[in-house]
């Protein structure tokens, strides 16, 4: 068995606001092993970006524990997020600059990271000078600058159109399999889930509790692209279709 | 693309294009030509109106008069005093409205309490005229350049503040959860994001205030001085002496346009905004 990278045990999270409060997340349990690749699926609001939160440390549990002895994290939002007065290379090196890791060595790193998926030619670009797929790669090589342990994915493909879509998923499961980092991915797309993961965790309505987790069974095929033309792929959509409504 | 980008630098355009950009120029000239036009217009019926005794120069004075006004103003040696005078005031005030209030705009973004606490001061000093604390800062600062500046400040620095804070309220919230995935310190998030996010928004305030900044010199100066252009203006239309009043509005609107557009061209410098 591999080894567990992060854990949450027994977690719950309240949001307190001035007109009452939430429970987003009951008692939720589950563990990350080195390497995996872990999808979330449930209904829209139903606290899973709290989840990320509560995983990078962000937020603090209400009650239970999160356990992540010391691995270090990347996230990767909705939109890229670029920052527009910044070149591609200089939004790359954000992260090392916060960090205060800035070194010569770290940026060499970060800058070969980029060209080896494809950006060389547009590091001194402007973000504005990108097409939506590239900047999206631009910022998962952003969240790769720091070499976390675990990218930490709340729906990073759902801002872009349908076929954009499909290109980046492909994309960055390449670059995320090829790196071998550990990976947690929320979406609300239960196809996504399904051609991207190693297991998928269905959550249910707020408050978010863990309904069911699977092991998907579609051995070394990684590409999510012909993973859906696989004959599990439609029954493992049906089985997490019924679940999400049941 | 590369392909388009070498064309454009060798000039070699479609005969489309080149039609196009021939009607870009004539318009662009046409705009200028009338644009000239109508003040050369408008400023040769002034003076024929004037000179013919259609109207009374003594009331509404002439161009030439004004000009003869200036000569005489530049020759006894007082007009670079006035002048000067004023745009020292005005300049001085301009800069420390800005400064102070993009500091005090800078505190209460960083603190929410301090925030709330001074919001209902902030708005009442936003709403109240200013010109009705004249007394006052007569009897604080004299009767010097000081309370002109007082004053100058008093004007700019609220409209500062507002400005400032809004801009930097409306930092993106997703970017700063970015930074602070990243494990971001509030100081990094307002060096790396909250200011360079706000740069834009920085000098659209620099030039309202440009103009704050001459409403507030030129009412200091009405309230209480003994040099400047608005003390011409007051002396002027006090002695009824038209001309020195039209001379020195007009040097004020030249004044004014030139600040302007010294912060148009800083806009410039600052705001580089990225060709799409």
């Amino acid at each position: 068995m591999k080894k567990v990278i992060l854990q949450f045990r027994d977690v719950t999270y309240i949001y307190h606001t001035a007109r009452g409060e939430t429970t987003a997340a009951e008692k939720l349990s589950f563990a990350v092993e080195e390497g995996e690749f872990i999808a979330f699926i449930g209904p829209s609001g139903c606290g899973k970006t709290t989840l990320l939160s509560l995983a990078a440390g962000l937020l603090k549990p209400s009650e239970g524990a999160v356990d992540s002895g010391g691995v270090s994290f990347g996230y990767m939002l909705q939109k890229d997020e670029l920052f527009p007065w910044r070149t591609i290379e200089k939004n790359i090196f954000l992260p090392l600059e916060i960090k205060k890791i800035n070194t010569k060595e770290n940026r060499e790193r970060a800058r070969s990271l980029a060209a080896k998926y494809g950006l060389a030619e547009f590091l001194q670009s402007y973000p504005a000078q990108l097409s939506g797929g590239m900047r999206q790669r631009a910022a998962l090589i952003r969240t790769l600058a720091t070499d976390p342990d675990v990218l930490l994915l709340d729906e990073p493909f759902s801002a872009l159109d349908y076929q954009t879509r499909l290109n980046v998923t492909e994309d960055v499961s390449r670059i995320i399999r090829t790196e071998g980092k550990t990976a947690l991915l929320i979406t609300h797309d239960i196809s996504e889930a399904i051609s991207l993961a190693d297991r998928v965790i269905v959550l249910s309505a707020r408050p978010a509790r863990v309904l069911a987790s699977h092991e998907l069974d579609f051995g070394t095929e990684q590409n999510p692209l012909k993973r859906r033309e696989l004959n599990q792929f439609s029954a493992w959509f049906e089985l997490l279709w019924k679940e999400l409504n049941g | 693309m590369k392909r388009l980008k070498r064309n454009k630098g060798l000039q070699t355009y479609s005969r489309e294009h080149a039609l196009y950009l021939k009607r870009c120029r004539r318009k662009s000239a046409l705009v200028w030509t009338f644009r000239i036009g109508l003040l050369v217009l408008l400023l040769g019926l002034w003076e024929l109106v004037a000179a013919t005794g259609v109207v009374d120069p003594f009331i509404t004075s002439s161009p030439s008069r004004i000009a003869k006004t200036i000569a005489s103003l530049y020759r006894d040696g007082s007009l670079f005093y006035h002048v000067g005078v004023t745009l020292t005031e005005t300049i001085v005030g301009f800069l420390i409205a800005v400064g102070l209030g993009t500091g005090i705009a800078l505190a209460l973004w960083w603190s929410d309490t301090l925030r709330k606490i001074l919001e209902p001061y902030v708005v009442v000093l936003n709403a109240l005229p200013k010109i009705a604390l004249g007394p006052l800062i007569i009897i604080w600062c004299g009767t010097g350049s000081k309370a002109i500046v007082f004053m100058t400040v008093l004007v700019g620095i609220i409209v500062a503040i507002l400005h400032m804070l809004s801009a930097f309220i409306a930092t993106d919230r997703n970017k700063i959860l970015l930074l602070q995935s990243m494990g971001a310190k509030k100081f990094q998030i307002l060096r790396k994001l909250v200011i360079p996010s706000s740069l834009a928004s920085f000098v659209s305030m620099l030039k309202v205030n440009v103009g704050m900044a001459w409403i507030g010199s030129i009412m200091g100066e009405y309230i209480v001085s003994k040099a400047g252009l608005g003390y011409l203006i007051v002396y002027g239309g006090q002695v009824f002496k038209l001309d020195l009043v039209m001379s020195a509005t007009c040097i004020l609107c030249l004044l004014a346009a030139a600040m302007y557009f010294l912060v148009a061209l800083l806009e410039k410098i600052l705001v580089k905004t990225p060709e799409s």
